[in-house]
């Protein structure tokens, strides 16, 4: 089972878990609606486009409503601490949470009495988190953009927003060596997709592809599409795809669905979710060698 | 695509504030900056750190007036340290990228758009902090002089470099009018 964990913005929104399904241009978990919006939403969104295109089982999601003072995230991780054991997912994918290390410390000691290995993936204030505590390693995959690249290379920094201005200000050409830092520093997970003009794919510190066609400058404007690079990789990954594999299939999938909305800076992220199935359809076997035919078999 | 840098004079303080979260820290600029006070938002010393901690950097021989203002506002704060140890600034770097009939505007790691011939917030993207979903929400289709403040609504850094990049927004389209 692939496991989504995220706070949604919407605030008293009660922790709830349950199978993600589309209604309308809404998500719906046990009965509450979820916009597919910038965030955990769009995260979701992504992953269940996915999973639905290759016949998986849809995403189970853990959400809460927190709009940053933190109530969510704690309902979040506190069930995830007392109960990751008995959900035993095969991936979980962390997402939007406020950044307390303190939590993420005892999440990760929770993971450990999991049956099998939990294949983990963490965005945003949980890879920031797991980054801050020092628990990068434990993780398979990140996903930052270019100013959390420069945060996971600076070894002293807890946020972004305190990043040291000489890695801050780097050119995206300096990211292999952004990359080296973290590696170095151990505030990496064990493949990184770093998002940009140009796609990273680093696997245990060796930059194994980059992604940079189609251009679409746009995307970067487009509150959202961060999020759905990280639903794709969780649901690729989740199909059986290697981490490097899925990591440049997610970018691919990501750029494409921006070209097919002709995507501005004024885009919605419902728009490129939208593109997703006929980018599978287009490009997915050629991409990935994950195939269907008419009647449905592989 | 243009490109606009800027960096705010440094400041050299001496002292810090240090507060329980980033919302009192906030709290506690506003009544600082209402009453003239020359200081800057930084992050505390590692030891001190909890996540997305935050200080303010004061004149330390102000020390006495600044700890009367807040408590006379009710703005909470745990104790005033002298600066002893080097400590990291809150990221001022502004960036803005021209798309044609939009302009993003980049502070740190939060980046937002707007329509340069009505004003209107047309995109929010960035962050990874709760309250981010949340003021995409509140900011999105409206004004950037009508918008909301997300140092007012909002509760982490995330927010507060959302807040910079508005400002810096709120600029270049109030000097877009004039021309």
């Amino acid at each position: 089972m692939m496991l989504i964990a995220g706070t949604v913005p919407i605030r008293d929104f009660p922790l709830t878990i349950g199978r993600a399904v589309l209604e309308g241009e809404d998500l719906v978990v046990d009965g509450r609606r979820i916009p597919c919006a910038q965030g955990t939403g769009a995260m979701i969104s992504a992953a269940l486009a996915a999973t639905e295109y290759l016949r998986l089982e849809a995403p189970q999601v853990l959400v809460a409503g927190d709009t940053g003072q933190g109530k969510g995230t704690r309902e979040i991780y506190e069930y995830l601490i007392q109960k990751v054991g008995d959900v035993s997912p095969e991936v979980m994918a962390l997402h939007y949470c406020l950044p307390v290390m303190a939590l993420m410390r005892r999440l990760c000691e929770s993971i450990q009495r999991c049956p099998h290995r939990v294949l983990m993936i963490a965005d945003a204030g949980s890879m920031y988190a797991a980054k801050a505590a020092g628990l990068a390693p434990c993780f398979d995959v990140f996903t930052p953009d270019a100013s959390e690249m420069a945060f996971l290379a600076d070894a002293d920094a807890t946020h972004p927003a305190y990043v040291a201005r000489h890695l801050f200000d780097a050119d995206t050409n300096r990211t292999p060596e952004l990359v080296a830092d973290a590696y170095q520093h151990k505030n990496a997970a064990r493949l990184l997709l770093v998002k940009g003009a140009t796609d990273y794919v680093v696997d245990g510190g060796d930059i194994v592809a980059t992604v940079a066609e189609p251009n679409v400058p746009a995307l970067e404007a487009v509150g959202g599409t961060g999020d759905t690079i990280t639903g794709l990789v969780s649901a690729f990954v989740y199909a059986g795809l290697e981490l490097h594999e899925a990591a440049i299939i997610a970018a691919r999938s990501n750029r494409m669905a921006g070209k097919f909305a002709q995507a501005t800076p004024a885009t919605g992220i419902r728009q490129i979710v939208g593109e997703f199935p006929l980018v599978f359809k287009e490009y997915l076997c050629q991409w990935s060698g994950v195939c269907y035919t008419v009647g449905g078999e592989q | 695509m243009a490109f606009l840098r800027r960096k705010k004079p440094s400041f050299e303080g001496g002292g810090l504030v240090l507060f329980e979260d980033v919302q009192d820290a906030m709290a506690a600029e506003k009544v600082l900056r209402k009453a003239d006070y020359a200081i800057r938002l930084v992050a505390p010393p590692p030891e001190l750190r909890a996540g997305c901690d935050l200080a303010l950097e004061i004149n330390l021989v102000e020390r006495p007036g600044i700890e009367r203002a807040l408590k006379e506002k009710d703005a909470p704060y745990v104790s005033v340290a002298p600066l002893t140890v080097g400590t990291s600034q809150l990221l001022e770097i502004v960036k803005a990228t021209d798309f044609g009939d939009q302009v993003m505007v980049r502070a740190g790691n939060m980046k937002l758009s707007f329509d340069k011939a009505s004003g209107i917030i047309v995109n929010v993207s960035g962050g990874g902090c709760p309250d981010i979903p949340y003021l995409h929400s509140e900011l999105m289709d409206k004004k950037l002089s009508e918008a909301p403040r997300p140092r007012d609504i909002g509760f982490t850094l995330c927010a507060l470099m959302l807040d910079r990049a508005l400002e810096e927004c709120l600029t270049l389209w109030q000097g877009g009018e004039e021309r």
